[in-house]
């Protein structure tokens, strides 16, 4: 995960913690309001992905289908916070609830043997590019998820993955960064927001609801 | 969204994510005053254990990464360790003590009372993130559930999500824990600033 300033930082949306006596009836009320006004920002983030996304979910569920259909495994990674989403998300496609099908899915930051291998010997910008390689085969689906679009490693592997035919789906925030530059991604899907945390929950409910439109479409309900 | 029944399975997805989404403001007292206590065991110099099943492994070790390497340039790194990340360690006591006992184990081995543990459960808790809640309690540490549909785990502080939709409580689920840790410096610093 990258380390990134939030617009104004916490002071900026918590201005009690500038030195000074402090009320902690009004730190508490501020506090509850700050949940519930985040609480709303989600909603509204997730609102927004429909008008933007609908589309670009349904085309990317029925081909990550076809490619299913078609013996595909998913492969999936990211970095830090986007790495765990990455392994949830493997998770989902090789265990989800019953009935849905289950379907071959390996997430690239969990191989701690693999990972620190390839760090150590290659070097980290390549960590899940070298995996693509060894381990992916044309059709197959690479899934990258990083909330600046900006990280090496992930870049590199979207790019080892096209020239291998894999099938590639990007998750990212802000603006897209350079993941949304000269299509190198064959389906992008940019959460337009500039908080990490918020990316990250926008982005955990575009991948659910993906699984969700990928299994209607395996059983020819998409 | 028109007519297209594609693009309105996605709208209808998306949907109903908004009613558990937005009832977590519901719980804004509740998520305070968690991270009022969590934040003051840190000040103690306690330290974060996290843990929980399938899904939940992953929401786990994103706790522990988002304490333990705040994403805010600046904040302190706060220590947090997940429960779910030695397979060596978790696979060796399911042999021994059964599954239900890889939290439990593991917590009497490394908590100190002053600690806090922190269980993740799509539903109202699978047995072993029941029992490490229960030997937190038991070892004195504050207990936290992040839980989902209608009964409650026994902690001091209980999270439960709105809906029997494991994926959405997920989803909350990861909102609520962004939460915890923004709110958690807040006090952790005002502590430092009285």
């Amino acid at each position: 995960m990258s380390t990134v300033s939030e617009p104004g930082g916490i002071e900026a949306l918590y201005p009690f913690l500038a030195p000074g006596p402090v009320d902690r009836e009004a730190v508490l009320a501020d506090l509850r309001e700050s949940t519930r006004r985040k609480a709303a920002e989600i909603v509204e983030l997730r609102r927004s992905l429909v008008a933007l996304h609908a589309e670009r979910l349904v085309a990317c569920a029925r081909e990550m289908a076809a490619a299913f259909d078609a013996g595909a495994r998913l492969f999936a990674f990211g970095n830090g916070g986007s790495s765990t989403d990455a392994q949830a998300v493997v998770q989902l496609f090789a265990h989800p609830p019953s009935p849905a099908r289950a379907v071959a899915a390996v997430p690239l930051a969990q191989d701690v043997a693999l990972l620190t291998a390839l760090s150590n010997d290659v070097g980290y910008e390549l960590v899940f590019a070298r995996q693509l390689a060894a381990l992916g085969r044309p059709g197959d689906v690479a899934m990258g998820l990083s909330t600046s679009g900006g990280s090496a490693n992930v870049l590199n592997a979207m790019g080892e993955a096209s020239r291998r035919g894999l099938l590639t789906v990007g998750l990212v925030g802000y603006d897209g960064g350079p993941m949304a530059q000269d299509g190198r991604v064959a389906h992008l899907f940019v959460v337009p927001s500039v908080s990490v945390h918020r990316i990250q929950e926008a982005q955990i409910t575009l991948c659910h609801v993906l699984w969700e439109l990928a299994q209607r479409a395996l059983t020819g309900e998409l | 969204m028109g007519e297209d029944p594609a693009t309105t399975a996605v709208a209808a997805a998306f949907e109903r994510r908004t009613g558990p989404a937005a009832a977590m403001g519901e719980d804004a007292d509740r998520i305070v005053r968690a991270c009022q206590e969590m934040a003051e065991r840190f000040r103690m110099g306690g330290k974060l254990l996290v843990f929980g099943n399938g899904g939940s492994v992953a929401d786990a070790q994103h706790v522990a990464v988002e304490f333990a390497h705040p994403v805010i340039v600046g904040k302190p790194a706060l220590p947090a360790i997940s429960l779910t990340t030695d397979m060596a360690v978790a696979t060796g006591i399911a042999l021994t003590e059964g599954l239900d006992g890889i939290f439990a184990a593991q917590l009497r081995l490394l908590a100190s009372p002053r600690d806090i543990a922190l269980g993740l459960s799509t539903d109202a808790g699978s047995a072993n993130v029941r029992s490490g809640l229960a030997a937190a309690r038991e070892l004195g540490l504050l207990t936290v559930a992040l839980t989902g549909g209608e009964a409650g785990a026994e902690a001091d502080h209980v999270l439960a999500v709105r809906s029997a939709d494991p994926l959405i409580v997920k989803e909350v689920h990861v909102t609520m824990y962004h939460v915890l840790w923004e709110l958690v410096h807040v006090f952790y610093e005002l502590e430092a600033a009285r």
